[in-house]
């Protein structure tokens, strides 16, 4: 018994070259090739494509740099085309190059299961990080938007309760004035709930369609919840505009909203829009009282951004961010302008249409 | 960096770095202003500099190269390149030509794989071959390389930091940097290089065969052509002293 020869490990040596100068039976019988016919050739004839870049590249540079290189994966590969996985390790002296492989396919397996795992976990978990915006994205615009049909259905207990009603009635009222407070702090809830993780953009759902009642319907909803506020309303809408209607509304009701908000209660509120033609539009909400201080300009449009008033119950601070996301996803823009006398919000939007 | 007035940048190829030149940039220190560096995701460089978008083509690559030269206030100076850092340097000298009017490109090619009457050396199935295998085998290129010289005692010269990242590349940016080696095609800018240019070829290359480095001698204008003696496709580790004098004797 020989101990190189049928050694249960492949014995290869090369010369400075880095052709083989001796192979043992072992090795030869791997590669499926009679030593003496692999002796004299270059090393790449043991190896596959991608093994002899490597080793062209990499191993090579080491055994030559530091004489040494240790537990390499590497495919031999058989002459019939065939892989062969081995670990590789190999030494220089005096040029000469020792390599020893042994084989190493149920541990290439596992390596290979590993890094598919791994793979498909950071593939699964990316999904489901995009998936949790996802969801928390809709979370959070339902619950903004859910708030003013709801103060609507508080504002109208309100007024049933003013009327004329039977015991029983005032009961009802009462109960649904409750629900109707209820659902609000539910909505909070759930707002809070996805308050820090709101990003990304609107969808719209872009259709010709008369902008103005949309417009109106917002305004209406929000004047009922505030029946002692002037608001002034001049709308000119005289050209059809390629937006989504819906969006345009409440963009109008969460600038509005801010403005009744922030604004000076004792002097009026202004709506404004302009149509041109192309189907551009001009979309301002103005209102007089303390201007917006520098700082706050700075991250107006953030969410989750409040002004600085105490006491004053100025919802989640989504209304200005969904505004300007609703600006963006139009391809406008918002813009303000504050001073002593006026704060101003003012959405432009070039039109696209090519022909009139 | 040495003390000379010129400056001279050596760039290292794919699967190694900057330790590649060891043999070779130091003999030039007396009459240039050496410098060699490591691409990003290579050796010690710092790997969070790395962009997957930037770097997935040969370009971002040159742009640091450029970056480099800017840096170190460049002008005239000579491109050294091995490997596909050969391709690295024409373009960036092709981007920069007054940073860099000499280009010395070590054992190049301009695509690697064949297309039509052009022989690149490899099929297109062999580079998704090799691509797959740096993506199943990401160890091969990187980690298990970096312990063969950690605590060698006749190197006292070669730092903690240096030996543990001796040769490592990234095992994530190796997949990227092989696609983008392997996959690129930039012989329509060997047209565009107007350094002057010397090629190095050695015998029995077979990631860089003699008929490419023939090509790059036929669409690099004026450019001057060297077999060397080495085989291989490292004649910088294999036959040191045969790439310094070729470049001396070109300079």
């Amino acid at each position: 018994m020989d101990l190189l020869d049928d050694a249960p490990c492949g014995f290869l040596m090369l010369d400075e070259a880095a052709r083989i100068t001796s192979v043992n039976a072992t090795l030869a019988r791997w590669i499926g090739a009679p030593a003496a016919g692999l002796q004299g050739k270059p090393v790449s004839v043991i190896f596959g494509m991608a093994a002899r870049v490597l080793f062209e590249t990499s191993l090579l540079p080491h055994l030559r740099l530091n004489g040494l290189v240790e537990e390499v994966s590497i495919d031999l590969q058989r002459q019939d085309g065939t892989s062969v996985p081995v670990l590789l390790s190999g030494n220089t002296a005096d040029g000469m190059i020792r390599i020893v492989v042994l084989r190493a396919a149920a541990r290439r397996d596992f390596e290979r299961d590993l890094i598919s795992a791994r793979t498909t976990a950071e593939t699964n978990l990316s999904l489901e990080q995009q998936t949790g915006e996802l969801r928390e994205q809709f979370v959070a615009v339902l619950g903004h938007d859910l708030r003013n049909p709801v103060a609507s259905m508080s504002a109208a207990t309100r007024m049933l309760s003013r009327e004329n009603l039977s015991e029983n009635g005032i009961e009802v009222i009462r109960l649904m004035q409750g629900s109707v407070q209820r659902m609000s702090r539910l909505i909070d809830n759930v707002l809070d709930f996805t308050r820090n993780r709101l990003g990304g953009g609107i969808d719209l759902d872009v259709v010709d369609e008369p902008l103005e009642p949309v417009i109106r319907q917002a305004i209406d909803e929000l004047r009922a919840i505030q029946p002692d506020r002037d608001v002034r309303v001049d709308l000119s809408i005289q050209h059809p505009v390629r937006c989504d209607a819906g969006r345009i509304g409440q963009m109008v009701s969460n600038l509005l909203r801010n403005a009744l908000t922030h604004g000076d209660p004792a002097r009026p509120v202004r709506v404004h829009a302009t149509t041109a033609e192309a189907g551009s539009l001009e979309l301002w909400v103005s209102n007089h009282g303390a201007p917006i201080s520098a700082v706050a300009m700075e991250n107006l449009f953030d969410p989750f951004v409040r002004g600085g008033r105490e006491g004053y119950n100025e919802g989640l601070g989504l209304g200005l961010h969904i505004a300007s996301e609703i600006a963006k996803a139009h391809g406008g823009t918002l813009q303000v302008t504050s001073d002593a006398d006026e704060t101003r919000f003012a959405f432009r939007m070039i039109g696209k249409r090519t022909s009139a | 960096m040495g003390a000379g007035p010129r400056a001279m940048l050596f760039a290292h190829g794919f699967g190694c770095d900057q330790a590649m030149w060891r043999h070779v940039a130091p003999e030039f220190e007396d009459a240039f202003s050496v410098v060699t560096f490591d691409h990003v995701g290579s050796g010690g460089s710092d790997s969070s500099a790395y962009d997957p978008r930037k770097y997935s083509a040969l370009e971002g690559y040159a742009e640091d190269v450029v970056e480099i030269g800017r840096e170190l206030g460049i002008s005239g100076g000579i491109l050294v390149g091995h490997s596909v850092s050969a391709m690295i340097c024409a373009l960036a000298s092709i981007r920069a030509p007054g940073m860099f009017d000499t280009l010395v490109m070590v054992c190049p090619s301009p695509s690697y794989i064949d297309d039509g009457d052009y022989i690149g050396g490899f099929s297109a199935s062999n580079v998704e071959d090799l691509l797959a295998a740096v993506a199943a085998n990401p160890m091969a290129w990187s980690a298990t390389m970096a312990p063969a010289i950690m605590g060698n005692p006749d190197r006292p010269e070669l730092g903690e930091e240096l030996t543990d990242s001796f040769c490592r590349l990234d095992p994530r940016i190796a997949s990227d940097f092989a696609r983008a080696t392997f996959t690129a095609d930039n012989r329509a800018d060997l047209l565009k290089v107007t350094a002057r240019t010397l090629i190095l070829q050695c015998h029995d290359d077979i990631i860089a065969a003699e008929a490419v480095g023939e090509y790059v001698r036929e669409h690099v204008a004026g450019s001057t052509y060297v077999l060397l003696d080495a085989t291989g496709h490292c004649p910088n580790l294999s036959a040191p002293d045969e790439v310094v004098a070729a470049i001396r004797e070109f300079l």
